[in-house]
């Protein structure tokens, strides 16, 4: 019984541990990215992917790059660029030598195990979509549907029974296209019922940096709705 | 094929305390249930929640265990199975020491092999009702709600597992306790993580595991030296149970026996096996082992078909 009780006393503590730092500035970082970052610098990872992060022969642009500038602007910090390979970024991330890498990274990324990710801000659904002269989408099956050359689009199709016809230039595709819906949106298509697959966009973070992670989370979750604009821009731009 | 003897039975109290028992292993399978639903919504990414839902998945075994044994436990012996069905707890104990243990070492494994690798545990927010909330903040939560079952129905079992002097049951209230103490570790670990310190969650997980893998090694040594005949003890195998000495003293103190020996093993429950008998003189032999089977048999609830062996000298 005795026992019992001082679990009980233990559990009650712990519990209102909890309340009282929900409120407070925990979670802490172990690496003490957040505070080394305020007000100094952000060491940022850039992997070209357009439109996410865009390279061109000034600034860096790009859906993701807009979004970390006014984080750092926030926070109070001034972001550092650094362009590289995937690979060698996360690596660099994964031992606390860059505190943030964009390029279009998703959630089912291999390196979910070695580095931090922000809970999905964006998600991208890849549907198909038809002019708006053309009756709707019945069938996929057999269906000839434009995807842009060299991009997995292409397979979710034939996995879909459609036959893909590869383009350069989505824009010139008559008849109907598989695109992210914002993009279709864009091109003046419908889009139809005929979903191909969902990718979930995340940044990468140092492994472990939690107060790092949620003050992220927290402006990315706030900006959610601007993400298909800026997408939109970027794309226009092009 | 009719055997001598009447099946085994347990007095009525007993069988009040056996579905007792039923009863809490169900009650405890649905809030595992409940309890890997909840780990399972709030785990993320997080390495030490996965193992939490690992854990919790596990002591499903011993409770499937249990319930599966006792459906066999009271059939009576047949044509088949000349020896009744009472071993069949047995193999559910075997099963539940198994997963005691297993659990046991891979805590053990998984948060030395994350403490050696230096694994920072990362771990997200989510949006409820329109706020981010650090998902840290509901593993807690779902911790704390994971920790109050076991602690519970476990302390409700091990009474009831001494009663019955059934060890599946007993192993099982020993999973519980695992239950809830990893489900502390996993509170004081996610706390740690939340101040910086990443390591808490590790350390607190193989603490703890030292203490489930001993139960572990304890009840799965058990299981199998039962398994092989062992001498009878208590619940727990810490103590020679006396029944086998007190037939022998019952045995001897009767006019006609010059000496005895008992030589029983447990059936899950029950006790059974032989005792060997030097009578002092063969008159009305037929009605003296008769005297001494009722003798033998009667000491105690657990006392079942032990037979009476007629020797001229125990050498």
């Amino acid at each position: 019984m005795n026992r019992a009780v001082r679990l009980n006393r233990l559990l009650t503590i712990l519990a209102l541990c909890a309340s009282v730092a929900g409120c407070g500035s925990l979670p802490r970082d172990p690496e003490g990215t957040l505070q080394r970052v305020r007000g100094g610098r952000l060491r940022v990872g850039l992997v070209e992917h357009p439109p996410w992060v865009v390279r061109t022969s000034g600034e860096p642009a790009g859906a993701e790059v807009e979004l970390v500038r006014q984080f750092a602007e926030q926070i109070g910090t001034t972001p550092e660029w650094f362009w590289g390979g995937e690979q060698q970024h996360l690596e660099a991330l994964k031992r606390f030598e860059l505190d943030l890498v964009i390029g279009g990274l998703t959630n089912d990324t291999p390196w979910s195990k070695e580095v931090g990710l922000t809970s999905p801000y964006f998600e991208d659904r890849i549907v198909v979509g038809v002019p708006a002269s053309m009756p709707p989408l019945k069938d996929v099956a057999g269906a000839k549907i434009a995807a842009k050359r060299g991009e997995v689009v292409a397979a979710y199709l034939e996995q879909k029974g459609a036959v893909p016809v590869r383009v350069d230039e989505l824009s010139q595709a008559r008849g109907p296209v598989a695109a992210p819906d914002w993009q279709l949106e864009q091109l003046g298509l419908t889009r139809t019922n005929v979903k191909l697959y969902t990718e979930k966009h995340v940044m990468a973070v140092p492994p472990g940096e939690n107060g790092w992670l949620t003050q992220l989370d927290d402006f990315l979750g706030k900006r959610r709705s601007q993400v298909k604009e800026a997408l939109q821009r970027e794309e226009a731009r092009r | 094929m009719k055997m001598p003897g009447r099946p085994f039975q347990l007095p009525p109290d007993k069988q009040d305390a056996m579905q007792r028992a039923k009863r809490l292993e169900w009650l405890t399978l649905l809030f595992m249930l409940t309890i890997i639903a909840a780990i399972g919504l709030t785990m993320g990414m997080s390495q030490a929640m996965k193992a939490v839902w690992t854990e919790d998945v596990l002591s499903l075994i011993p409770p499937i265990a249990f319930l599966v044994g006792t459906h066999y436990l009271g059939k009576p012996p047949d044509d088949r199975f000349p020896y009744g069905y009472r071993r069949a707890m047995m193999i559910a104990g075997l099963c539940g020491s198994l997963a005691l243990f297993g659990f046991g070492l891979y805590i053990l494994i998984s948060s030395v092999v994350n403490l050696v690798m230096a694994e920072h545990p990362s771990i997200q927010t989510i949006e409820i009702f329109g706020r981010r909330v650090w998902l840290g903040w509901l593993m807690i939560a779902a911790l704390i709600y994971s920790v109050i079952p076991p602690l519970v129905l476990g302390r409700m079992k091990l009474p009831l597992a001494r009663e019955l002097h059934e060890k599946a049951l007993q192993t099982d209230a020993k999973i519980n306790k695992g239950d809830w103490l990893t489900g502390i570790a996993g509170v004081l670990g996610i706390l740690g993580i939340s101040f910086g310190y990443w390591w808490a969650d590790g350390v607190a997980a193989s603490i703890i595991s030292f203490e489930i893998v001993r139960d572990g090694t304890a009840s799965l040594r058990n299981c199998v030296a039962q398994l092989m005949n062992k001498r009878p003890s208590d619940v727990e195998s810490r103590e020679k149970d006396p029944t086998p000495d007190k037939v022998q003293q019952e045995l001897e103190r009767l006019d006609w026996v010059v000496k005895a020996r008992a030589r029983l093993r447990e059936d899950g429950d029950v006790l059974t096996g032989e005792a060997f008998v030097v009578p002092r003189d063969e008159r009305n032999l037929m009605d003296r082992v008769k005297q001494a089977t009722e003798t033998a048999n009667s000491l105690d609830w657990r006392l079942h078909d032990v037979n009476i062996v007629l020797v001229s000298s125990l050498e």
